[in-house]
């Protein structure tokens, strides 16, 4: 037997003797100990300082400062700037935040162009599996749930922030409710919840472990009842400014003819997403193929500022073996319901329910200190004993509760009604991004940005399952704000003056840059 | 490490050799197409990535989502255009929905004869045909449970001879059982209330005081 199979055999052979035992949970000194010593944000080497732009004198990742400093695909003196649309708000991305972004909007009585690099819906959302965190129940209450979220996220969130996402998460899920979003209820009526990571209370509603496809399915349809304009597959790849600080527009590439598209917009919401596919530190990631951050690269140059772009989420549980399936997200629901970690010997190291940051470094350090599995292809891992849910909770548990992770790895003759499977963290979430106010607007004055491509909400650790409340709550917000705006507002002059002073910038610093940016799509392709 | 081994695969009408071990869509990239027409989520979600595939052993083809499929020796692949079905504009009505409510929009759902394409057609395994019945019989709870894991590919309606539309249908039975489910959330519009009325207003005060210090 190999030393996989054999490993695997323990994890099996200790599964009874394991199942009561309590984990004791981490001191705040063993967690920053912790953090510290073993999080790839604390990681030196794989972070430079920011040259240029609003953010000069930080630090982020190389791969983002990299994108950030990158060339523009366009100069200031390129295309003829004459538009081919005129709208009041033109809304960048498809997902969950730029749906919920145009139907607000266009209910405030807005004329609306939503253009996305893919198919509408084909984003981060859809593949959302655990659920999301409002507090419904009699116990809790949106000052808890606050609470929760600011020791979560290093107590650095920005508070104003944080409570509109609290405070409207209920509204908000009636408001999905009442557009026809199904969560999983009790036998009373009630919204069925679950526990989360870094929760004190059971809190997240959920559809099974399809909340994202079951969320972004329903506002597709609702956007496409609407009859909202849509652009698909016309990625936005720069910003349209008056030259002085106030965005007005965007310039769209249609992917099928490489041809340009010029907007104009009275105001313009950027809800593009993360950044998962630039792989940062060789990172696995979950993220969908279109996760580049092609809006914090757009709205930097037209002068926005971030604001926690040095921090990411790696979600503990990313799938590594087989090969294919590298990155593919676990959901921490399994961990939820009683999911163990393992090494190499069989054994726990850590309280499963610790925030991610802190799960995502012990299973980094167990693997750094020769306490890992080793797969085939040479990637290293700990387990996940997914079959004590069901030793736990009956036969079928995870049949009834998990069917998309049974689906998932069933295609690879993995039965997790039996075998545990093997987990490192992959690049998950960017817990930064374009700094906003609470009406979700940026420091460039018409540029609202929304959901994940925002920063400031989740401070350096988002919890789980405050993402998607995030996306509908500023998406929402965004939508109003950005209609209301335009309907106070003229059309503004189209130009890419905004582009001259970063090319100056970047000559004085120095900065000699190999990257287009936005990059539009990971280069996965094989030239061969 | 092992090392890796070659198979032949077909895309459309051309023959390649790749490594073993991709999945499809790793396949194409290997083979130098980005695939943007094709490629969604890469998680098995969004269903831009259908394929309809045979293996060389088999009779019939069948349908997968090639970001979730394996390469094996063999086998032959051809990618789906998207889905060419036409959306009704339907919204939710004000009443309580019935079947009726269903076919106003998607009249064509009373056609059915009962031949199984659907359902054997779909990537996610769901039994289309079955929940394509409970629409007609006007179970819209039992169509919503069945189209749960609908990636809405649009196979079903490709293969359907009477023109059935199920996924649209049933997404449509979907977001009716959502809407009016029977029995309402009690505790969300007690917490909404409670918002309302500034019921948390005094804790709030504490906290963001407490908080800002922190
Ligand atoms: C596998 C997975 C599971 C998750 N599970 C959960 C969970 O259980 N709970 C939770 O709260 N959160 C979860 N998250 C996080 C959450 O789903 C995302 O953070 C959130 O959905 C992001 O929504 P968004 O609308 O901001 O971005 P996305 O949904 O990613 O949408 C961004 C859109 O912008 C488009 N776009 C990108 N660049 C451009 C451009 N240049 N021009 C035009 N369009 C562009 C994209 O194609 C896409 O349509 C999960 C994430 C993943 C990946
Ligand atoms: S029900 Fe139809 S659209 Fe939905 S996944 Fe199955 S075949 Fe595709
Ligand atoms: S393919 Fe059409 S006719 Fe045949 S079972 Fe399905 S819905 Fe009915
Ligand atoms: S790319 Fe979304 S299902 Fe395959």
């Amino acid at each position: 037997m190999t030393e996989f199979e054999l490993s695997k055999q323990r994890v099996a052979e200790g599964r009874e003797s394991r199942k009561a035992a309590e984990m004791p949970r981490l001191s705040a000194d063993e967690k920053e100990a912790l953090l510290h010593r073993y999080h790839p944000d604390k990681k030196k080497e794989a972070y430079a300082t920011i040259r240029i732009g609003p953010n000069q004198g930080q630090q982020t990742v190389h791969e983002v400062v990299r994108l950030l400093e990158g060339e523009s695909p366009l100069t200031s003196k390129a295309p003829d700037l004459n538009p081919a649309h005129q709208v009041d708000v033109l809304i960048i991305g498809g997902g969950g935040a730029g749906s919920s972004a145009a139907l607000m909007a266009q209910a405030a009585g807005a004329k609306v162009l939503m253009a996305t690099k893919l198919r509408l819906g084909d984003s981060n959302t859809v593949m959302a599996e655990g659920g999301m965190q409002v507090a419904v129940s009699p116990e809790d209450s949106p000052v808890r749930h606050f609470v929760d979220s600011l020791k979560g996220g290093q107590m650095a969130n920005d508070r104003t922030l944080l409570k509109a996402l609290v405070s409207e998460g209920p509204e908000v899920a009636k408001w999905l409710i009442d557009m026809g979003v199904l969560f999983d209820r009790e036998e009373d009526g009630n919204l069925s919840i679950r526990s989360g990571g870094g929760s004190s209370l059971p809190r997240l509603l959920r559809c099974k472990d399809y909340t994202g496809l079951e969320l972004m399915r329903v506002l597709k349809d609702a956007v496409l009842n609407e009859e909202i304009q849509l652009l698909e597959f016309s990625p936005v790849i720069e910003f349209l400014t008056d030259g002085e600080g106030t965005c007005t527009g965007a310039v769209l590439k249609d992917l099928d003819t490489d041809k340009l598209i010029v907007v104009q917009a009275k105001t313009v919401i950027a809800a593009t997403g993360g950044i998962g596919r630039l792989h940062i530190q060789g990172f696995p990631t979950s993220n969908h193929y279109g996760a580049t951050g092609d809006g914090l690269a757009m709205s930097y140059r037209a002068g926005a500022a971030l604001t926690f772009q040095d921090t990411f989420q790696y979600h503990p549980t990313g799938s590594v073996f087989p090969e294919a399936m590298a990155g593919l997200l676990v959901t921490e629901a399994i961990r939820s319901v009683g999911a163990q970690l393992l090494n190499v010997k069989g054994e726990r190291f850590i309280y499963e329910l610790e925030t991610r940051d802190a799960v995502a470094s012990a299973v980094i350090r167990e693997c750094q200190e020769g306490r890992g599995v080793e797969t085939p292809a040479g990637r290293k891992g700990v387990w996940l004993d997914m079959p004590l849910v069901d030793v736990l909770h009956g036969a079928g548990t995870l049949a009834e509760h998990f069917p998309n992770m049974v689906k998932q790895f069933s295609r690879y003759d993995i039965d997790i009604s039996k075998d545990p499977v093997l987990i490192y963290p992959t690049l998950h979430y960017q817990n930064g991004g374009v700094k906003i106010d609470v009406d979700s607007e940026s420091t460039l004055k018409n540029l609202f940005v929304a959901g994940e491509a925002s920063g400031g909400i989740h401070g350096r650790n988002r919890l789980m399952g405050n993402s998607l409340l995030d996306i509908v709550v500023y998406g929402r917000r965004a939508g109003k704000a950005a209609a209301k705006r335009a309907s106070e507002v003229d059309f503004k002059p189209l130009t890419l003056s905004h582009l001259d002073p970063f090319q100056a910038a970047k000559k004085a610093a120095g900065v000699v840059s190999e990257t287009v940016s936005p990059i539009l799509f990971p280069d996965y392709v094989n030239k061969g | 490490m092992t090392i890796s081994q070659s198979v032949a695969i077909t895309v459309g009408d051309e023959k390649h050799t790749v490594p073993e071990g991709m999945t499809v869509i790793q396949a194409m990239w290997h083979l130098g197409d980005a695939m943007v027409k094709n490629v969604g989520c890469l998680g098995g979600a969004c269903g831009a990535c259908a394929i309809i595939c045979r293996l060389p052993g088999q009779m019939l083809p069948k349908t997968a989502l090639a970001c979730q499929t394996m390469v094996s020796e063999g086998l032959n692949i051809r990618f789906l255009q998207g889905d060419p079905s036409k959306k009704e504009i339907a919204p939710l009505p004000a009443e309580t929905p019935s079947r009726e409510t269903v076919f106003q929009y998607y009249p064509e759902t009373r056609r059915c004869v009962a031949c199984q394409a659907c359902t054997s057609a779909c990537p996610q395994g769901i039994d289309v045909m079955v929940g394509v019945r409970e629409a007609m019989i006007g179970d819209l709870a039992l169509v919503a449970e069945r189209f749960t894991t609908c990636v809405m590919c649009g196979f079903c309606a490709a293969v359907c001879e009477s023109r059935i539309r199920p996924h649209r249908m049933g997404l449509y039975a979907r977001r009716l059982a959502g809407a009016f489910y029977p029995k309402p959330p009690t505790q969300l519009d007690m917490r909404i209330a409670e918002i309302s009325s500034g019921q948390f207003d005094r804790e709030w005060n504490d906290v963001m005081q407490a908080a800002q210090n922190a």
